[in-house]
């Protein structure tokens, strides 16, 4: 297998040329059947959202009718409005938003010293890296999660974000430096030398040099520890309880609630699904960039 | 760079995956030898929760499920994300919304979008897609009682989750295919499947094993869709591994840690065990490489 | 890639998050409940700030109870708070939070079926002192004596009753009466009337049961057992699994299915809700506090042909009528950190006069001769339910027996194990239990 080092062209080149301003090489258009078959796969992709987001926004008695009311009724936001007003929605977004914050803030603080060290190392310390965050990556997570239950009840530390947004630092450790690890590899190592003999010390080049030129790498492990720590249930389902519960979890307890309550869950799904829509969307440069580059050669 | 400096460095983000995840995992391992509750010293039992395990069919059946939706997955993965790869290579202006439709599964926690899938088929919530197999005069499908519908429901929506990773990851190695080959590429007709074959799958065969790869370490550990998509899921026998440890270890405040423990180091053995060509590779490359 | 592209990139992430946080923190609080009563709530309020957490499943009965606590009990220092939750979450919640020296929760909702497991393994607090000191001020010898002892174990009360909860059955007036169908009293009946109202066209599976695999599965079983006088074990303690009655009650309820919905074994109460309110189902058998929902307009066009009736036989001989009976209450968990009198003053008031009037017809209140055939559309259903009902044998392993059979149970049920095998089976798995 030697796929690692062709790939990091490909992966660079992909990221660097930005897709909509690209002049095509191939000038020749895709045929009608292709075009129409993608538009096809788009909204099979979309069609549980377009469906739940039809559901919340039927009146309460023809919400879930089946056979489906498709037309003919009020549109309304009554499900959305009595979800704000009636529930700790807004308490468990909070939490969610601090927990995949917080453990964005950290996890790049620890791991961008971590990554650098890692790329200026010998080979073999990588490959262990390599192998050691693949078979991290690859745990079953209630293999660390159980623990983690029983360790912080006996701290104290049970049921508090803080708690989550550390242990959520951990379990996304391992690829979060092995992207950025990635990152740092395609910055030519003659720049630190140059810069170490202009006086910086080590952590001045990391800081004045290596940051700003890693800007995109960052943002791209940002963006998806952002969201791995957003989209986590298991490990959020086990660590909380009543005063940290993140949305995922809310959405969880709801599924046996009877009917104006239903749709208030499916309401949460949508509220929680738009803001992550709108990051895919606007970060969708840097996801690609970091699947393809980052994910591929590691 | 120095030794000192290395470690200096390291130390920070080595202290946390210490302390966060090689002292649970040791812990999981140490409870595996024990009968133990949370909150109180387990006593040693030995290979006890081992041989519990192993003799539980229900242990059986659920790697034997997780087993079959994660190579049924794979498969998909492969296939489907090759096809719609090659297309979306093809394509140049409207690339960037069709990303971004494609991201939508891959970003959103995976329950959520397990509840908005169920929603789908659950005639309680208007069963549309049942309605839709009504109308062209299909039976009704017992998607959520049934073991085989139900399997292919969990497949179904793994691999909608999924696929937006598996194919931006083959898009990515398509676009290292050398232009003259891709050429090749687009030719219609009988050619370019040969091409396809012969040609450019070969060369993206890197590309095609690290889908495969992270493909396999997903779908093993799949939970959270199940919670929505199978809600009888032990006694239809869909079951899996990491829904087990689940209701053996915590759910309705269950308390058998010992059991539990002893099945999370079984799959870890497991899970081992089938990355062992993968990690091969990896240190092969490695050596070669610098 | 330049830096000002990036810059914008950050820019716009940053409002994206922004905006989600400014709207979160505009949203506030909760806003008081419609169907909160202000009632007093007079307890001695600690120094510090305090939070109360309550445990309680949501459903149109619980919710008038839980609303009035957190409205009126809040003030001061001290919130009470209370997570939306549905009954599957209560029940592994109650388990994790009573299951170490600290739990999160300060008052959580019983019911009288757990009460006496609950009591045995001394996780909740007796309530006989606090009983006697507020029993003046909030009137709680007016509570129905028979539901306090349904509360109690072993000679002291561990719950204070809210509410009782019976099986109710809700068919659809209209199709019976175009049908010409009465409303039947035994398993027979209702298999006539499916028969009719399938043979007529109107829907595939008329009766629709709250028969979930995980949970309701076992309460269903019971109340087949109950009508043939008999329990999964008898007061002095045997297993009866193996019993004539246990094989029969396995054999009515199989002789249902075939005009239930194929997937009945995924039906929690709102699911089979779900078929009434859509029409998919004539008749259903649910706990009555899930029966005014189907008389709401909100939920359902058909709100208004919905009527109620005593839940039927097993057959024609049998004593009882398919039916459970349970109270709700609430208690205090034994690893609170909170003052008792405070959160016993919370429960009192949730449970006073003013409170338990509000909660009519959603709920059918623990106090006396508050619910009538004429301020609740289910009111003579109810009482009849209670009427025909067997008297609950309280015992303490009844808990953990139906956890442990329910697997075996939806095997028979599935056809997967003869009635037999199972029933020896599901004795063999309870007697382990029982010792």
């Amino acid at each position: 297998m030697t796929y690692n080092d062709d790939l990091t062209t490909r992966a660079i080149t992909i990221r660097d040329m930005p897709t909509t301003t690209r002049k095509p090489r191939l000038r020749k258009r895709p045929p009608a059947w292709v075009s129409a078959l993608l538009a096809l796969l788009c909204l099979l992709m979309l069609s549980p959202f377009i469906w739940m987001m039809l559901s919340v926004t039927k009146p309460t008695d023809v919400a879930f009718s089946n056979p489906p009311v498709l037309w003919g009724y009020q549109l309304t936001f009554t499900a959305f409005v009595d979800l704000w007003q009636t529930t700790y929605f807004a308490d468990y977004l909070v939490n969610t938003l601090v927990v995949a914050v917080v453990s964005t803030l950290i996890a790049l603080v620890i791991g961008i010293p971590a990554a650098y060290a890692l790329s200026r190392f010998p080979s073999y310390i990588s490959a262990l890296l390599l192998v050691l965050a693949l078979v991290f990556r690859a745990l079953p997570r209630f293999a660390v999660a159980l623990p983690m239950y029983d360790i912080s009840r006996a701290l104290g530390i049970y049921d508090t974000t803080f708690a989550l947004a550390i242990a959520l630092v951990a379990i996304n450790q391992p690829f979060t430096i092995w992207l950025l690890r990635n990152f740092f590899a395609e910055i030519p190592r003659e720049l630190d030398e140059a810069a170490m003999i202009d006086g910086c010390t080590r952590i001045g080049m990391l800081r004045r040099v290596m940051i700003p030129l890693m800007g995109p790498g960052i943002l791209t492990a940002g963006i998806f520890v952002f969201l791995f720590a957003f989209q986590e249930y298991l490990t959020a389902l086990v660590l909380t309880d009543t005063s940290s519960k993140t949305v995922p979890v809310f959405i969880a307890t709801q599924l046996g609630q009877t009917l104006p309550m239903l749709q208030q869950a499916g309401a949460a799904s949508m509220l929680l699904t738009i803001p992550v829509v709108a990051i895919a969307f606007i970060a969708q440069k840097y996801l690609v960039a970091g699947l393809s580059d980052g994910a591929v050669k590691g | 760079m120095k030794a000192r400096e290395f470690w200096l460095l390291f130390a920070p983000s080595l202290l946390v995956m210490g302390g966060l995840l090689v002292i649970p995992l040791v812990r999981t391992v140490q409870w595996s030898f024990e009968s133990v509750h949370y909150g109180s010293p387990g006593s040693f039992v030995g290979l006890e929760n081992f041989a519990t395990a192993l003799t539980d069919p229900r242990f059986g059946r659920a790697v034997l499920f997780t087993l079959a939706v994660t190579a049924a997955t794979v498969v998909i993965l492969l296939v489907l994300g090759y096809l719609i790869a090659t297309a979306i290579n093809r394509i140049t202006r409207s690339r960037p919304i069709v990303l971004g439709i494609m991201l939508v599964s891959y970003v959103l926690p995976n329950l959520v979008g397990a509840v908005a899938f169920s929603w789908l088929f659950d005639d309680n919530f208007g069963g549309v897609i049942n309605r839709m197999i009504e109308f062209f005069g299909g039976n009704q499908v017992l998607w959520f009682t049934d073991q085989v519908p139900n399997g292919i429901l969990v497949i179904v929506n793994t691999v909608w989750h999924m696929l937006p990773f598996a194919m931006l990851i083959i898009l990515a190695g398509l676009q290292g295919v050398p232009t003259e080959l891709r050429e090749a590429g687009i030719i219609d007709g009988a050619r370019a499947v040969q091409s396809h074959l012969h040609i450019i799958i070969p060369t993206i065969r890197g590309v095609l094993g690290f889908v495969t790869l992270i493909s396999i370490m997903d779908v093993l550990r799949m939970f959270d869709n199940l919670i929505a998509l199978s809600p009888q899921a032990a006694s239809i026998g869909n079951e899996s591994i990491m829904l087990y440890v689940y209701s053996v270890a915590f759910a309705d405040g269950a308390q058998r840690l010992g059991l539990g423990s002893a099945i999370n180091v079984l799959t870890i053995i497991l899970i081992l065990t089938l990355l062992i060509p993968f990690i091969r590779g990896i240190f092969k490359e490695a050596k070669a490489a610098r | 890639m330049s830096i000002t592209k990036n810059r914008a990139f950050a820019l716009t992430a940053a409002i994206a998050v922004g905006g989600l946080i400014l709207t979160g923190c505009g949203a506030g609080g909760r806003t008081a409940s419609k169907n909160a009563t202000a009632v007093s709530c007079d307890y001695t309020a600690p120094d510090s700030a305090t939070t109360v957490n309550v445990l309680a499943y949501n459903s149109s009965a619980v919710d008038p109870f839980t609303n009035t606590m957190v409205s009126s009990c809040t003030k001061g220092k001290v919130a009470v708070k209370h997570d939306p939750i549905d009954f599957g979450g209560q029940v592994t919640k109650t388990t994790a939070t009573l299951s170490g020296s600290t739990g999160s929760y300060d008052i959580i909702e019983t019911y009288s079926f757990v009460i006496p497991g609950l009591a045995r393994d001394k996780k909740l607090r007796p309530l006989n002192d606090l009983f006697e000191k507020y029993a003046d001020k909030y009137g709680l010898n007016d509570i129905n004596k028979s539901m306090r002892a349904g509360m109690s174990y072993e000679g002291n009360l561990y719950a204070l009753p809210m509410q009782a909860q019976m099986f109710v059955m809700a068919y659809r007036a209209d199709v019976f009466d175009n049908l010409g169908i009465k409303v039947p009293t035994t398993f027979d009946e209702m298999i006539a009337a499916a028969k009719a109202i399938k043979a007529a066209g109107v829907m595939d599976y008329p009766i629709a049961l709250p028969w979930l695999a995980t949970s309701d599965i076992g309460t269903s079983f019971q109340a087949a057992m109950n009508s043939l006088d008999a329990d999964f074990v008898s007061k002095d303690g045997t297993v009866t699994l193996d019993t004539p009655e246990a094989k029969q009650a396995l054999q009515s309820m199989l002789s249902l299915k075939p005009y239930m919905d194929p997937q009945v074994t995924t039906f929690d109460q709102p699911k089979v809700q779900q078929q009434m309110f859509n029409g998919t189902a004539a008749m259903s058998i649910m706990f009555s506090g899930r029966m005014n929902d189907l008389t709401l307009t909100s939920n359902s066009k058909l709100s208004d042909s919905f009527k109620f009736a005593a839940p039927p036989k097993v057959n024609a001989a049998a004593k009882y009528s398919y039916d459970r009976l349970s109270i709700d209450g609430w208690s205090i968990p034994f690893n609170t950190k909170l003052d008792p009198d405070m959160l016993f003053v919370m429960m009192a008031s949730a449970v006073s006069e003013d409170a338990s009037k509000a909660s009519i017809p959603a709920a059918y209140p623990a106090r006396n001769g508050m619910v009538t055939a004429d301020n609740s559309p289910y009111g003579k259903a109810a009482t009849d339910s209670i009427a025909s009902a067997m008297p609950p044998i309280a015992s303490p392993v009844l808990a953990s027996v139906t956890t442990e059979i329910r697997p075996i149970l939806v095997q028979i049920l599935a056809g997967n194990l003869t009635i037999n095998d199972g029933a020896a089976q599901m004795q063999a798995v309870a007697q382990k239990i029982v010792g």
